[in-house]
């Protein structure tokens, strides 16, 4: 059966909620689905730059939307995601820092996707729900000692965020969602069959699990209850 | 029961293939959830001016993917959206304004809750959104009227009244409505719950909108429900 494991690529980045719901309900999915999970922190300013679109933040009303609509979804998703009080301030300050530290931690880590699955929910957790600073050195510390890093690990990744290896590395995965046809974030990229199937955005579960060959059995797939 | 039911609101445009998913959609459930379902059609090009938005199809990788999604969706929802071969000018040179006045007057002189309305958006879809066939053209307006069940003297009927200026006025007032809602694009879908409007935008929140207004999602086809859901 593993070796016939459809690889899942979910390209994020920490600044946007959608993606947060969308880590969530893949990383709840790995042991249901016959799925790789790949995680590939990407740099989400640099995909809206390339692609010629412009933030969603930008458009009132999609802003207002947004509100509403991940209150909703937070609350169905059972994801604690809040937005920030002044989020045209955490917006602007951006998502660089922590994305080249994520992009480390995926460097250094040696089982599979476990610690990078972590440090990123922390990092989530900052700033979409308890309206943390997720750009000093302090900040990406705290979320890796919460993640489980040692404070030696914590200080050889935010050394290492800093090179230009990870610089280069977190360039090439956002050129990788670029030429999957990123507009935006999350981009789920399914691999069936040798064929790449993208999927924009944390609404696509459905129809994704028919692309793949799996069932959508809602956003807790382990708490099945009587009305599935 | 009935003294129950939701209101739901489906503000729409026929240039837009996702609008004609949710529309499908909406009327497979209007006899399987307890609820009203109302047909507003609006401009699209008035919603994305008003609300400063752009058509996604503007960013080149936007409808890139949009193809891809809408193949993958026509097929999963069963609805036979189909590309035309040159979707800028369909989309975006000729338009749907003459198309939702037609629709707004069929609207005003439906006597029977939303069925006529119903047929003849449908017939519009399927024309721009199949066929690849004119949408701007009284000819064309005629065609769907006639296909929909409509009377030849029907139709000249409402090819006299679509160009009226209370049918105008009337497009623009449900667009108006629609932008109230905070859209910036369609569909729109407005489900008025305990006095309260929870509006969702697109063809791919029904799960979410069941869960919201007590009612529970079957997938695309709720008559031929799978062993999946």
């Amino acid at each position: 059966m593993s070796s016939s494991r459809k690889v899942v690529e979910l390209f994020y980045d920490v600044v946007s909620p959608y993606s947060w719901l969308g880590f969530e309900i893949l990383c709840r999915y790995k042991t249901v689905w016959n799925i790789e999970l790949q995680l590939r922190p990407a740099f989400l300013g640099g995909v809206i730059k390339e692609s010629g679109n412009s933030s969603a933040a930008l458009v009132p009303n999609k802003l207002l939307y947004a509100r509403s609509d991940l209150k909703r979804l937070s609350q169905y998703f059972s994801v604690l995601l809040c937005f920030p009080e002044n989020f045209h301030n955490a917006y602007a300050k951006g998502s660089l820092s922590a994305m080249r530290f994520l992009t480390a931690v995926s460097e250094k880590q040696n089982s599979g996707d476990v610690m990078i699955e972590r440090v990123s929910r922390e990092i989530w957790k900052r700033m979409w729900s308890a309206d943390q600073d997720i750009t000093l050195p302090a900040s990406f510390s705290e979320a890796g000692l919460k993640a489980g890093l040692s404070a030696t690990e914590v200080e050889e990744l935010l050394q290492l965020s800093k090179c230009q290896l990870v610089k280069d590395r977190l360039k090439l995965t956002t050129e990788e969602a670029v030429k999957h046809m990123a507009f935006g974030f999350p981009l789920i990229v399914c691999h069936v069959d040798g064929k790449a199937e993208t999927f924009f955005g944390s609404d696509r579960f459905e129809v994704m699990a028919h692309c793949i060959g799996e069932k959508w059995l809602g956003p807790q797939p382990d708490e099945q209850t009587a009305k599935i | 029961m009935s003294s129950s039911r939701k209101v739901v609101e489906l503000f729409y445009d026929v240039v837009s293939p996702y609008s004609w998913l949710g529309f499908e959609v909406l009327c497979r459930y209007r006899n399987v959830w307890n609820i009203e379902l109302r047909l507003r059609p609006s401009l699209l090009g008035g919603v994305m001016k008003e609300s400063g938005n752009r058509p996604p199809a503007m960013v080149p990788n936007k409808a890139v993917y949009m193809q891809s999604d809408l193949n993958r969706l026509a097929k999963y929802f069963s609805v036979p959206v189909c590309f035309p071969e040159n979707p800028f000018e369909v989309m975006f040179e000729k338009g749907s304004l003459n198309a939702m006045r037609f629709l707004t007057a069929v609207s005003e002189k439906e006597t029977s809750g939303d069925v006529m309305l119903e047929r003849v958006s449908r017939e519009i879809w399927k024309r721009i959104w199949s066929n690849d066939q004119d949408i701007t053209l009284p000819e064309s307006l005629s065609e769907a009227g006639l296909k929909a069940g409509l009377s030849a003297t029907e139709v000249e009927e409402l090819l006299q009244l679509y160009k009226s200026q209370p049918v105008k006025d009337r497009l623009k007032h449900t667009t108006e409505e629609a932008v109230k809602h905070m859209a910036f694009g369609f569909p729109l879908t407005v489900c008025h719950v305990d006095g309260k409007a929870e509006a969702f935008f697109g063809s791919d929140r029904f799960e979410l909108l069941a869960h919201c207004i007590g009612e529970k999602w079957l997938g695309p086809q709720p008559d031929k429900p799978t062993a999946k859901m």
